[in-house]
């Protein structure tokens, strides 16, 4: 009997001291950040363009291409993604080449994102002739995203209850009726949560975005999709290892992570907001 | 009791290799209640689904034989299953209403077949949760999620919003069988109702139930529909042994 109580006391601890490994880590990154970046934010950091060759100003140009790269990815990979799930889970059965597929799919969640950059540079710049720009590099990062929300949208999709598709369909709905007007909307909450995670991903990638689109320096806000643009993080990537004067921009790299961390956050609390207000409206 | 709605000879249906439905032959009369029992696995609830083709989506499934609605085989080549399925509507065994509101859910199926006014639309739901005996209860808030309803009352919604589309039959398969006394005792009136004005058609797990609201009753077993006929025959004189130990509860 004692063993018994004192293995479960055990056990309450083991789980709890990990999630409290897990929390520490986080808010020591944070609070790290924070400490070190708060410094350089102010307004001017977040509305000038940077200048005296990047050692001085703010961050605005990065800023909004990183937001610009973030709303071009998900305009592709979130309809294409959705519909891929859809796609899988209502159309194509149970067989070998969906199996494949589905493993394919897995796997290309675990490609190396530098891959990402390369096939990037080679199928969006090159060959489809649409230069190192804004729409190559989102689009690039588009496909990164591609993978996590198709598994996020099968895996809600399948989470809709079949008694749902039974009530459509026995009431004379053809297939695509009951999908857009059953199955999805009772999916969407889900499916935002995958897309939420791949903006996560999105914005902090660098390596997709150096060959097909970044810039080193722009001077001013992408005005078109076929210009090229700045990047937070590879702003970083580059003040740290490549800027005139590496040690006096310390600040400057340390805010632009926490802006960065900002940005993310930001979007993916709007995306939570906006999936708490359709769970809202369905359920109790 | 009026002419036959339903014609159906000699039915089979083949999951795989199994053989789940054997040569059922039987009518269905319109504007009347007829009752499926037997006990769990006999086919009754796969047989319900032939009649408005709910089978179609099984994989590996195959249906012979003949199944007329008023003179037309709906298996035959070129029949337009939605019209089929809007002619013949169901009520499932758990009330599953979509995650939407209450009018949402009544106006579902007349906004799938083109109805879009809002007027026509008030209207349609007005009448149908009349219909279901549900409307003094949601009148007022029509707009609130079909979740927070009762058990009993979502069943009655699913009714409303399966009566919505104008069906000409309804198919219940154990309309009752996860709802309380109470709810049940409600839904029983309701099929009472409702056969004025539609053929019910009703699987059932509760003998007593099959007793006080059909007309006729069909006892299957093992795939076989052992017997059928007016209900208060199959209750009191059945003609053979099978249905007889299974009424008076020798097995079930």
């Amino acid at each position: 009997m004692r063993g018994r109580i004192l293995k479960d006391r055990v056990a309450t601890a083991l789980l709890w001291g990990c999630m409290a490994a897990v929390l520490s880590i986080l808010a020591g990154i944070l609070l790290f950040l924070i400490v070190r970046g708060a410094g350089a934010l102010s307004w001017e950091f977040l509305t000038q363009p940077p200048r005296d060759s990047m050692t001085k100003g703010g961050i605005l140009t990065p800023l909004v291409g990183t937001i610009q790269l973030v709303a071009v990815a998900m305009a592709f990979a979130f309809p294409v993604g959705v519909l891929t799930a859809v796609y899988l889970n209502e159309y194509a059965g149970e067989d070998r080449f969906t199996r494949l597929l589905r493993l394919a799919i897995r796997s290309l969640a675990g490609v190396p994102s530098v891959v990402f950059g390369l096939f990037g540079l080679s199928f969006f710049v090159i060959f489809l002739r649409f230069g190192s720009s804004l729409l190559s590099a989102g689009l690039t990062l588009g496909c990164l995203a591609l993978p996590v929300i198709v598994g996020a949208s099968e895996a809600a999709l399948k989470a809709v209850p079949q008694d749902y598709r039974d009530a459509s369909y026995a009431m004379g709905a053809t297939r695509w009726q009951t999908i857009r007007k059953v199955v999805l909307p009772a999916a969407f909450p889900a499916i935002l949560t995958g897309g939420i995670l791949s903006v996560g991903r999105v914005a902090g990638e660098t390596a997709p975005i150096i060959f097909t689109g970044a810039a080193f320096f722009a001077p001013e806000i992408a005005k078109s999709l076929f210009s090229q643009v700045m990047a937070l993080p590879y702003h970083v990537l580059i003040l740290a290892t490549a800027g005139t004067n590496i040690e006096e921009t310390r600040g400057i790299q340390y805010g632009t992570i926490l802006v960065l961390l900002l940005v993310v956050l930001g979007i993916t609390l709007a995306g939570v907001l906006w999936r708490a207000r359709l769970r809202m409206r369905s359920s109790r | 009791m009026s002419r036959m709605k339903f014609e159906i000879s000699n039915l089979n249906l083949h999951y795989g290799n199994t053989r789940a439905l054997k040569d059922v032959t039987i009518d269905l009369p319109g504007n009347s209640v007829t009752a499926f029992i037997g006990p769990s696995g006999c086919g009754k609830s796969t047989f319900l689904r032939c009649l408005n083709r709910m089978n179609d989506f099984i994989p590996r499934c195959r249906v012979e034989g003949r199944v007329l609605l008023d003179g037309t085989d709906i298996y035959a080549p070129g029949t337009d299953v939605i019209t089929l399925r809007r002619r013949v509507g169901m009520v499932f065994q758990k009330p599953n209403p979509f995650p939407t509101s209450i009018f949402d859910n009544v106006a579902y199926g007349p906004r799938l077949h083109g109805t879009t006014d809002r007027e026509s639309l008030e209207r349609i739901v007005q009448q149908s949760l009349e219909g279901a005996a549900l409307w003094d209860e949601v009148r007022d808030k029509l707009n609130t999620p079909a979740l927070s309803l009762s058990g009993g009352q979502q069943q009655r919604l699913c009714i409303a919003r399966a009566i919505a589309v104008q069906p000409e039959v309804l198919l219940m398969d154990e309309p009752t069988s996860a709802l309380d006394p109470m709810s049940t005792a409600r839904i029983e009136e309701l099929v009472r109702e409702l056969k004025t004005k539609y053929t019910v058609i009703i699987v059932t797990h509760n003998m007593q139930q099959a007793a006080r609201i059909s007309d006729l009753t069909a006892f299957f077993l093992l795939g076989e529909m052992v017997e059928a006929g007016p209900t208060q025959d199959i209750f009191t004189s059945p003609a053979d042994r099978r249905t007889e130990d299974y009424i008076t509860g020798r097995f079930g």
